[in-house]
């Protein structure tokens, strides 16, 4: 990356301390002036006696009236301002569910199980083997019960109980964890991509805990991986408007409907990677909640690919030539995700990079512009504005190619390649699970900034932007209650099945 | 009787898995002896009554469980290198069928015929894939009362009816939150010949060398209940001081010879026997694996049964240590010379002992809430020939015993209305063709 002329210099160690200096001196540059602004100014009144500061006050002829004119202005001022900003939204706690043991799908049980299905061909059994193999998977996730018979029974029926499992489950346990009552919640946001039935998931929530009447209550289907964090945004405008309300945000992704029995193999792979998961998030506004909130909301920047056709096509549910319905990858998948995350990281990367990279990427832009086309683009180093990544884990693929694209490091994606492997790919619900691992290791300390990036069908990448609000103590009651001990572990590139 | 309806209905096919995963590259290799029983299959039956935690879930839940303790139960089948059958203990789990049966339990134990007891444990055999194909069959048959019945089918090569049975029992103990009373013992290297081998076989090496049993006449299968007071005024009138299972296996030998037509005189038997606990190192109960011992009995049937009990009794416990080791090292040379399985039991008339079986210890319910069996049944795939006769034990404590016979049809039918045996009032149940 560095220009060809100056590569001793650069490999120079003198050269980290002159760019920590500079990192130091532009993040806190206004620091910097106003320290150095009130030192001259206390150093001149200094000098200057009380009686001729007196003087000099005098001089200035302020009325009574002007003076209470000036000190109004300021007051309305400052209460306009503060009055303006939006809510703090707090994130309180989070649980999801935690699969039982007899759902367990090891990758032998599933190849058996695929060799016995009448539809798939021997190509589709290999090929499937081969995903499997390299996916990154580990021998500890699982499907929902309806899965594991054969045929696999997709009814109506076993769908719903999967989505009652799960989400209520989920709920349960962060009812316990908050101790909030089901009459409290003021907003339900329930996103389920694949599963719509009718009354919808947010209606069975109601239901079953009974919640209020005047519940505002919302159902998002069909928004892919990414609805997670779309149901955020949703809950967090509505908490703008809200005063003193609690939003509960259930993400989740139905297995039991959606099991492909069919031989193209561009609609195999969600047989393969999609496991069966569910979160559910509880967004407060109220200010009593600031001190035990876990999290407060920064930011969130969502990019919609959708206008571009290929970008369309990219993820696109369809039946294939014998009627089977299933969801269609395209080959460009990664092309489109990085195109999609470039435009995002475009939009957020000026609200969260510190002065100092954003000044760099500034000259290098202007550099290229103006003096040299041909220098490489600067890329803003991400990991000085987070100390946390939970990157969507919707497959091995996904996570090297960001990795590679944010020079992140292995610990900084250990979240996302672990939850993959303990979970599999659990769709919207896959961030709370890679939240709760950097949790449950201990790495979560009070001011560490988390990103969230999920990509989903349309195309969309969408981000959010956490700040940590309290030191979080291990051992945590969580998915990983079990299984943390063993993790990290290594996974590698191709796992030899029997 | 079936009255053109089938009464049990088998709606669902899935796999149960184990709870934790299998360390990757396990392999258990089978012993000779489990290679030996390469023809046959077994198929248990335990009866429950309805209990306030007997459900489905809650016994596939503990079924996970269990099968963290079976590795090899869990694994499939291979050739080796040698071309003996090994276990990859690859983690697929066991099939488990979902049945359903519209009777009540005590409906079905007073009316059920021997054919229709097989369809509560549903059996498929190896197909051309072996490593597709599950060596154990559970099926979970619910009856119209909530009662229960769990049926096991696997091949014999895994399993021999004691390690099926303490699977079972583990289950039980799972499920009840107990702690497991006979934890699966997995050593390969149990039968492994001694240093200096003596193989030798005679019986074995007959049957291995004679032609297969080929016959026309189907079996019939019959179960006798035989009541603690029943077994010991039956052993009052015969020797006191025998074992319950030389009595009765007296007593069935001498009618079936005399309804097969046998002319009375000197006749041979062939009995089986577990080991586990014969051997100078015993081994524990809950070793995986097959620990049969066949041999040969000799007794002068024209000289009452008295005689034959004595004659059994003294067979049975002065079964020398040595010969089970001589047959161990028989079937290991015959494994390398590379010879396929034989029929085991039978053709000719074969007497299983199999009354120190702690079948009635499976409790899936607490203690006192009547968890126990209310029965359980046994049988042997594959053993066609002049029959087979299990003597097994009985849901009531003490000297009480059922008895299963698998005869050929003719025969069985003068069993069952045999006074010699009906004498004792035994329950008949589970009679007709298999």
């Amino acid at each position: 990356m560095p220009a060809e002329p100056l590569p001793l210099f650069l490999s120079s160690v003198k050269l980290k301390y002159v760019k920590l200096g500079y990192q130091y001196l532009v993040n806190h540059l206004l620091t910097f002036l106003l320290i150095s602004t009130m030192v001259a100014i206390l150093l001149e009144l200094a000098r200057l006696g009380p009686e001729q500061i007196l003087s000099l006050w005098r001089s200035l002829h302020f009325s009574q009236v002007q003076l209470l004119c000036s000190i109004f202005l300021a007051v309305m001022a400052a209460t306009f301002f503060f009055m303006s900003r939006p809510r703090p939204i707090y994130l309180v706690d989070y649980a999801c569910f935690r699969p039982s043991r007899t759902c367990r799908v090891p990758f032998s049980t599933f190849m058996e199980h695929a060799r016995q299905m009448p539809f798939f061909d021997e190509k589709s059994v290999r090929f499937q083997l081969r995903i499997l193999e390299r996916s990154g998977l580990g021998e500890e996730t699982c499907l929902p019960p309806a899965n594991h018979y054969i045929p696999p029974q997709s009814s109506m029926e076993a769908s719903r109980a999967e989505a009652s499992l799960v989400i209520f489950s989920a709920i349960d346990e962060l009812f316990a964890k908050t101790g909030l009552k089901p009459k409290d919640i003021d907003i339900l946001v329930v996103n389920c991509s694949l599963f719509s039935p009718t009354p919808s998931l947010s209606a069975m929530v109601i239901n079953k805990y009974k919640l209020r009447s005047n519940i505002l209550s919302f159902n998002l289907s069909g928004m892919g991986c990414s609805a997670g964090l779309i149901s955020i945004d949703l809950a967090r405008d509505l908490l703008q408007v809200h005063r003193n309300s609690y939003a509960l945000v259930v993400s989740t992704e139905i297995i039991t409907p959606n099991y492909y029995s069919g031989n193209q193999r561009s609609m195999l792979l969600p047989n393969c990677l999609f496991r069966m998961g569910a979160a559910a998030v509880l967004l407060s506004n109220r200010r009593r909640e600031r001190a035990r909130a876990k999290y407060r909301l920064v930011r969130i920047v969502r990019t919609h690919k959708g206008a571009d056709d290929r970008s369309y096509r990219c993820v696109y549910e369809e039946e294939d030539d014998e009627g089977n319905a299933g969801i269609n990858l395209s080959k460009d998948l990664m092309a489109v995700a990085g195109d999609a995350l470039k435009a995002n990281i475009t939009t957020i990367g000026p609200l969260v990079l510190p002065a100092s990279e954003q000044l760099l990427f500034l000259l290098s832009l202007i550099g290229r512009k103006i003096i040299y086309p041909a220098w490489k683009p600067y890329i803003p180093d991400f990991k000085r504005a987070f100390e946390h990544f939970c990157i969507h884990a919707g497959g091995r693929a996904v996570i090297d190619e960001l990795q590679k694209s944010l020079d992140l490091s292995a610990e900084h994606v250990e979240a996302s390649r672990m939850a993959l492997h303990r979970f599999g790919n659990t769709s919207s619900s896959s961030l709370w699970y890679e939240l709760n691992y950097i949790e449950a290791k201990g790495r979560m300390r009070r001011g560490d900034r988390v990103w969230m990036i999920g990509f989903g069908s349309g195309f969309k990448c969408n981000s959010a932007v956490w700040k940590c609000l309290r030191t979080i103590r291990t051992p945590v009651e969580g998915p990983w209650s079990g299984s943390i001990h063993r993790y990290p572990v290594h996974i590698p590139e191709v796992v030899k099945l029997l | 009787m079936t009255a053109g309806g089938r009464r049990v209905t088998v709606y669902a096919k899935s796999t149960a898995v184990s709870g934790t995963p299998v360390r990757p590259g396990k392999t258990y290799p089978l012993s000779s002896l489990d290679h030996l029983m390469g023809r046959h299959t077994l198929h248990l039956v335990f009866y429950y009554r309805p209990g306030p935690t007997l459900d489905r879930d809650g016994l596939k839940e503990s079924l996970s469980e269990v099968l963290s303790h079976y590795p090899a139960a869990t694994g499939r089948l291979s050739r080796g290198e040698d071309g003996g059958w090994i276990v990859k203990c690859n983690d697929a789990g066991v099939r488990l069928l979902d049945a359903r049966a519209n009777v009540t339990l005590e409906e079905w134990l007073g009316s059920a015929s021997a054919e229709e007891e097989m369809e509560l444990a549903y059996w498929e055999p190896m197909g051309d894939d072996p490593s597709i194909w599950s060596p154990y069959y559970i099926q979970i048959t619910e009856f119209e009362d909530k009662a229960f019945a769990i049926g096991l089918s696997c091949t014999h090569m895994h399993a021999d009816p004691t390690c099926a049975t303490l699977l079972v029992r583990a289950w039980a103990d799972s499920h009840r939150r107990a702690c497991i009373a006979y934890a699966p013992f997995l050593h390969p290297p149990a039968f492994l010949p001694r240093p200096d081998p003596r193989p030798s076989h005679p019986l074995l090496s007959l049957k291995s060398s004679s032609a297969p049993f080929a016959s026309n006449s189907k079996m019939s299968s019959a179960t006798f209940r035989f009541s603690d007071l029943a077994v010991k005024s039956l052993l009052a009138d015969l020797q006191p001081d025998a074992s319950p299972f030389s009595a009765l296996a007296a007593l069935f030998w001498s009618r079936i010879a005399r309804a097969a037509g046998v002319p009375p005189g000197p006749g041979e038997l062939t009995l089986v026997v577990d080991v586990r606990k014969r051997m100078h190192a015993p081994l524990p109960h809950g070793f995986y694996g097959n620990a049969l011992h066949f041999s040969r009995a000799r007794a002068d049937l024209a000289a009452g049964v008295a005689h034959v009990v004595d004659e059994l009794g003294r067979h049975v416990a002065g079964l020398p240590e040595d010969e089970v080791w001589a047959a161990a090292e028989w079937a290991h040379e015959r494994r390398h010379r590379g010879e396929e399985a034989f029929q085991m039991y039978g053709p000719e008339l074969t007497c299983f002992a199999l009354d120190h079986l702690m079948a009635y210890g499976a409790a899936f319910e607490k203690e006192g809430e009547g968890g126990r069996p209310a029965h359980v049944s046994y049988r042997v795939g594959g053993a066609e020939g002049e029959g087979l006769v299990v003597v097994l034990p009985a849901a009531e404590e003490g000297a009480a015993r059922t008895v299963m016979v698998t005869l050929p049809e003719e025969v069985a039918k003068t069993i069952c209305r045999d006074d010699a045996i009906l004498r004792y009032g035994p329950t008949v149940m589970f009679a007709g063709r298999v």
